[in-house]
């Protein structure tokens, strides 16, 4: 369980996140959303110690984030918004054993989650390939697994399908789904709802540094009435 | 930009160690003689390993154009004299021949960028110099082989987009200027982020590296690289 209590988050003297307390069960899908400078992008870099509470605590399975900063970010994987801000690697095997490498894991183990990561995201095809001839979508999985080689707990995705096609986005969202399904709990930062909400348990609604929304995904329509965020037509949820 | 391109070349399944020694011991054969007639063996023994990791040398000399433009007019600037006899041609030829010198170790440093994966060059380093200095060199390498492609692209970017608005009509010097002030900054913002993606997947200095082996491949490449350091002792 990722477990939040009173975080307060400022960049100068700005205030990002003002006293938020919220907890997120294992396995479990929700979905973040919010207008642009709400403290999205803030919430979730604290869930893996990216980013260090000006007060307040965060625990994951009972680890402080700034404490046990290893163990917590091997239980939280983190999907940046930008594939490419991600990779350290120029072909596809090499970046996603990056992490395992990290955690001095060897070599037999390394290559069993390099094996499963990328059959997890249907990248195994392409191990070998330079991660330049990938396609932006592609690119979205493979940024997908090198988080999942961590075997991560909970995976945590800022933004997953900005810039991306609509078959790019339904691939990830498919990955997404499937995660899910074998039990890891899945984040998702994103402004833009569409084929997010079906198969979300919960939604959580941001705005000024506050959670201002915490309901279950399906009751979205009524609860983000008074958020500046598009909600699609129930047919795209 | 050149970088490793995944293949299985015989180049390409060397250890890394031999593909270093052999760098190593070519440098001290192309540096040590002055024959010309060496030089031209030399630059086939160069030329051997692009041929066999299929690497047109034409890409490689494409992928240093900025280090070629500095070789070609260096001789040039080297014959120029400042008083009577102006322009010395034996400092030209001798400045000519040091900077093929330097083109023929172009040729051999790229095939090994060419054929390795930076990961094995980690391994390398870090197996064989020993403590903090074999991390940081390391690291460091990672680090420089990682960034440089990427900045460089940012580059082509910004200049594509000064370009889109107008850019050209600048002058030289407010158009470099432009470009480095972008440049410098985007280069700061993407260290930023590495920097924030490395935190994320736990980056350690002593991770896992990959097992380095030696095969019957290796041993005429580790004679021939002895035998070219040495040479310099003929």
């Amino acid at each position: 369980m990722i477990a939040v209590e009173n975080l307060v988050c400022a960049f100068g003297d700005t205030v990002a996140l003002d006293e938020i307390s919220v907890t997120i069960e294992d396995g479990s899908f929700v979905v973040l959303t919010g207008p642009n400078g709400s403290g999205k992008t803030t919430l979730v870099r604290h869930f893996n110690g990216l980013l260090e509470p000006d007060s307040g605590s965060v625990t994951v399975d009972g680890h402080d984030v700034v404490a046990e900063p290893v163990a917590v970010r091997t239980s939280v994987g983190m999907v940046f918004q930008q594939p490419r801000d991600q990779f350290v690697a120029s072909t596809v095997a090499a970046d996603v054993a990056f992490g395992p490498e990290n955690l001095g894991l060897d070599h037999d183990e390394i290559d069993r989650r390099v094996r499963r990561a990328l059959d997890a995201v249907n990248l195994a095809e392409q191990r070998d390939a330079r991660i330049d001839s990938l396609s932006g979508g592609e690119q979205a999985r493979l940024a997908i697994a090198g988080a999942l080689a961590m075997e991560p707990a909970y995976l945590v995705l800022d933004e997953p399908f900005a810039s991306l096609d609509e078959p790019a986005r339904r691939s990830v969202l498919d990955r997404l789904c499937d995660l899910h399904e074998r039990e890891t709990g899945v984040i998702v930062v994103t402004h833009d709802l569409r084929g997010v909400l079906a198969p979300a348990d919960r939604l959580l609604g941001m705005a000024d540094g506050e959670i201002v929304v915490d309901t279950p995904a399906q009751e979205a329509s009524r609860a983000l009435e008074d958020l500046d965020v598009y909600l699609p037509p129930a047919s795209e949820w | 930009m050149l970088t490793y391109q995944p293949g299985t070349t015989a180049v390409h399944r060397l250890d890394p160690r031999s593909k270093l020694l052999f760098q190593g011991g070519f440098a001290v054969a192309v540096f040590a003689h002055d024959s010309l007639a060496v030089l031209a063996g030399l630059t086939t023994i160069a030329l051997a390993p692009l041929w066999v990791a299929s690497l047109s040398p034409l890409r490689l000399l494409r992928g240093f154009r900025f280090i070629l433009l500095l070789l070609v007019i260096a001789p040039p600037i080297a014959a120029v004299s400042f008083g009577p006899s102006w322009f010395v041609v034996e400092r030209a030829l001798d400045s000519a021949v040091a900077s093929y010198r330097v083109v023929v170790m172009l040729f051999v440093a790229g095939t090994y960028v060419y054929t390795t994966p930076v990961r094995e060059t980690r391994a390398a380093i870090q197996r064989h110099v020993p403590g903090r200095a074999g991390q940081l060199l390391g690291v460091g390498v990672g680090l420089v082989f990682r960034l440089t492609p990427v900045l460089v692209a940012d580059l082509g970017r910004i200049r594509d987009a000064l370009d889109a608005r107008g850019g050209e009509s600048l002058s030289t010097v407010a158009r470099v200027r432009r470009l480095a002030l972008v440049g410098l900054r985007r280069a700061f913002d993407r260290a930023s982020r590495l920097s924030l993606a490395l935190r994320a997947r736990c980056f350690a200095w002593n991770p896992t590296l990959p097992e380095l082996s030696f095969s019957r491949l290796d041993v005429p490449v580790l004679v021939l690289s002895v035998g070219l350091a040495l040479s310099a002792f003929l």
